[in-house]
């Protein structure tokens, strides 16, 4: 007849946020990646095809190139105050990777056109099941794949332009424990799991001022990567199930517009210097939110705040051709966080990065081009909080990424 | 290649400079305190009483447990516990969930008592050799009883509690002053004062509200002050640092709140007819959430509506109330309602003993918790590592089965909240424990 409210089961709402931090990857193309990753005032080689599509006109000819880089960053936890606590992010390599292909398509001709498939965007961290932010997250793994045909128009001999469709598919998987214990004590569990498309664009004009001076510009338009049917799936105690439901969800990471200004000088014969200001638009992230298509009083729509900041990052490098056939290059970047001190999650660490890198191109046989580079990434230690879930912490990521590249010109 | 290596002076000079980012890590100090011999001092909550009982593994999970684990970093000794030998509960079970088919034939998720392996044999035995314990406190223990000789004795004859029995060496005679002092502390928490009100509260109001001696009396003033005033001054002429915890308003946990005042739930013809039985009184009831009639001897008839911030009581059997017309044609008894003034009268007494603790303390400079407000944050959550710990009866993660005790996370938290008020006061650097490290509530 009647009834009493006294055992309704109203669960601490389960946030089940994903991430996004810096989860932005310069690894494009190697020879810029070994200069800074500047490079969008100069017409070095077919990967320009992402860093300034107005170059894409400007190569001689048509080339293919492929690059991949071996990426394991070292992600360091340190509980605020007396560190007692450490937790070191389980390491876990990633290869991301980029082809091009593409050029002008006679030799000295004014049209440029090429295909590029590259890997703008990932993230992945595994702090373990048991570590203590295991309720704001266990194990994330973002990935991306963006394919970007391109043509490219040289108007005159100074300037030249260029535009790129961009088409981004890429998978999503997030593992976290749920704060209810069953009479063993275990945590739930969750993980969600999800493909993500999305569309966007990459323009770009290369100026050649002088026979030494040259400008770049280029625009990549933000991609919003929609999950629509990703798969929720959670482990509980059994008389929590109904509360659980699989379901499915959708969800949305918006990658930033990205505007980059830059220009590159001749020093001498053998020396190029340039540098890059990229302004990006992180204004956009200003929350996390994950619908579910089936809600219950435990498990709702989420919504978390991250209130990204837009960036704006410094590139600088060189470029030494020791012989015709062998060059060495380095160069340096300094990219500040788009993320605040009471917003920086364990699922996105970041912090204002510095990173040197240096590489050796050289040309064993006629039209092929070897390259191998090193980057080194470093963050200050950063002392942070994720207001939402109350997590405070000290963190620091470090980051070494070798890499090599090919590349032929016909 | 002067410009690379300006480039390079550069880079390096921008990474010294980022390195200074205020970052405060600090290795653990003990400042002005000496952990070596830490005594706790206390009733059913600094035991580590939970789920309705108290068993060996919330003992060993108790916040004075907790606390000795982290001044462990900074000095603290071995912090030696009467241990009871099982996790069954003693004397009676504790609590676990599980679901059952109430009255209504429908499955709830209901706390009963566990009836797994009994593992209780040899709780009676008299463990005072293993001793003398640094946590020294009694289920039970009310402030004004700390100074009383036979103590133990007088609990377990006449109340049915031998917690202090079993490790007294001396429980014919003995105050739990003296048993305390058979450890000397260099540290001591101090959270007394919850069954000086909590005994009153229990018995629905009952017994005097205005002060008396009984268990279901609110104890008398004089009494408190002149008791905890005593226990304060022997400690401190010790020469030991300490805290002392206040009392919590308990009207705001779930003993008392899990069940609304409005959770009478009627259909139209239910309404209907409720109304029907209150004719002479002009009591309505209308479709949806009511308000539980309630027995009042001042209202006419005898009974009256609860009114918004009078409290039931958990103990109120849940058949009765959704099969047997508790709380409509039955007003609810007395004994299971706090009324207004009834409420008056624990809260007019828990400020006036918390006043009496923050004198003591000012008195002779020892750290002060307070504890009543730190547990009404609970009300609207504490978020800890992403996990929203709040005053909901079983689902909230910070209280036990019982609605009064805290789970080990609970206890946690408070735990914690005594380290920031230790570092603040005596400028020590002491790690906070990792609350979810411990257990909250289990679900079946």
């Amino acid at each position: 007849m009647r009834k009493t409210g006294s055992l309704a089961l109203a669960f601490m709402s389960v946030s089940l946020l994903a991430s996004g931090g810096s989860y932005q990857l310069n690894l494009q193309g190697l020879r810029q990646v070994a200069m800074g990753g500047s490079g969008v005032a100069w017409p070095w080689d077919v990967s320009a095809i992402f860093y300034n599509p107005g170059a894409l006109s400007r190569l001689d000819g048509l080339q293919v190139y492929a690059n991949a880089f071996a990426v394991s960053p070292r992600v360091r936890y340190e509980e605020a105050l007396t560190g007692v606590y450490t937790a070191e992010a389980h390491p876990k390599r990633s290869v991301p990777f980029a082809v091009y292909a593409g050029g002008t398509v006679k030799k000295g001709g004014k049209l440029g056109v090429g295909l590029g498939v590259y890997t703008p965007f990932g993230s992945s961290i595994n702090w373990g099941d048991d570590w203590r932010g295991r309720y704001i997250v266990q194990s994330i793994a973002l990935s991306s794949i963006f394919v970007q045909p391109t043509v490219s128009y040289r108007v005159n001999d100074i300037i030249s332009v260029g535009a790129g469709f961009v088409y981004g598919s890429g998978t999503v998987e997030i593992h976290k424990a749920i704060p209810l214990q069953d009479m063993d004590g275990n945590d739930g569990r969750s993980v969600l799991k999800g493909r993500a498309h999305g569309v966007g664009f990459n323009v770009g004009a290369q100026v050649k001022a002088t026979g030494k001076l040259q400008f770049g510009a280029s625009y990549r338009s933000g991609v919003r990567m929609k999950v629509k049917d990703g798969n929720a799936s959670f482990d509980v105690a059994s008389s929590l199930v109904t509360s659980f439901p699989n379901t499915s969800f959708s969800t949305e990471l918006p990658l930033p517009g990205i505007l980059t200004i830059g220009a590159g000088y001749r020093v001498t014969k053998k020396l190029v210097v340039q540098g890059d200001v990229v302004f990006a638009g992180w204004h956009t992230y200003d929350s996390l939110r994950f619908e579910f298509k089936e809600n219950t009083t435990a498990l709702r729509n989420t919504s978390e705040p991250r209130n990204y900041s837009n960036t704006i990052a410094l590139r600088l490098g060189a470029h030494y051709n020791i012989t015709p056939a062998l060059a060495v290059m380095a160069g340096g970047a300094y990219d500040p966080s788009p993320v605040s001190d009471d917003l920086l999650a364990p699922d996105a660490v970041d912090a204002d990065r510095l990173s040197l890198s240096c590489g050796v191109s050289y040309i064993p046989v006629r039209n092929v081009s070897v390259i191998a580079a090193l980057n080194y990434t470093a963050t200050p230690q950063r002392e942070a909080f994720y207001a939402p879930a109350n997590f405070h912490g000290v963190y620091q990521i470090k980051s070494l990424v070798p890499a090599l590249a090919v590349s032929y010109k016909f | 290649m002067k410009q690379l290596y300006i480039l390079a002076v550069a880079l390096v000079a921008g990474l010294s400079a980022c390195k200074k980012s205020g970052v405060d890590i600090v290795d653990p100090e003990r400042g002005d305190v000496d952990f070596t011999t830490y005594v706790a001092i206390g009733n059913s909550l600094t035991a580590g009483y939970a789920d309705g009982s108290l068993y060996r593994s919330a003992q060993l999970t108790s916040y004075p447990a907790i606390l000795a684990q982290q001044f462990r970093q900074v000095g603290g000794g071995d912090f030696n516990i009467p241990l009871l030998p099982g996790n069954a509960g003693w004397p009676s079970p504790k609590r676990v969930l599980a679901v059952r088919n109430g009255c209504d034939g429908e499955g709830a998720l209901s706390p009963v008592f566990f009836s797994g392996v009994q593992d209780t044999a040899g709780s009676m035995a008299n463990i005072s050799g293993q001793g003398p314990f640094n946590n020294v406190a009694v289920p039970g223990m009310r402030c004004v009883d700390y100074m009383m000789p036979g103590y133990a004795e007088i609990a377990r004859l006449f109340a049915g509690v031998g917690y202090a029995h079993r490790f007294y060496d001396h429980p014919l005679t003995q105050s739990p002053l003296d048993v305390t002092l058979k450890r000397t502390p260099t540290f001591f928490t101090v959270w007394l004062g919850g069954n000086d009100v909590l005994g009153y509260a229990l018995s629905g109001g009952e017994g005097n509200g205005a002060g008396g001696v009984l268990p279901s009396d609110i104890s008398l003033l004089g009494n408190f002050t002149s008791v905890y005033d005593l226990l304060i001054d022997t400690l401190a002429a010790i020469g030991a640092k300490g805290v002392l915890l206040n009392i919590p308003d308990i009207t705001t946990i779930p003993y008392f709140t899990a069940i609304p005042a409005n959770g009478l739930i009627l259909d139209e013809t239910e309404a209907e007819t409720l109304s029907n039985v209150y004719t002479a009184t002009g009591i309505r009831f209308a479709a949806g959430a009511n308000y539980f009639m309630i027995q009042d001897v001042t209202a006419p008839g005898g009974a009256r509506q609860i009114r918004d911030g009078e409290l039931l009581l958990l103990s109120i059997p849940q058949d009765s109330l959704k099969c047997a017309g508790w709380g409509g044609r039955k007003p609810i008894p007395r004994s299971y309602v706090l009324d207004a003034a009834e409420i008056g009268n624990i809260q007019t007494a828990t400020i006036a003993f918390n006043q009496v603790i923050q004198n003591a303390a000012q008195k002779h400079g020892l750290a002060y918790m307070d504890a009543d407000a730190y547990m009404k944050t609970l009300q609207s959550g504490i978020v800890y590592n992403g996990v929203t710990y709040t005053t909901t009866f079983v689902t909230g993660g910070a209280f036990s089965l019982d609605g009064i005790h805290l789970t080990p996370r609970g206890y946690a938290l408070v735990a914690n909240e005594i380290i920031r008020t230790i570092n603040a006061r005596y400028g020590s650097t002491i790690s906070l424990a990792d609350v979810n490290r411990y257990d909250g509530v289990h679900f079946p």
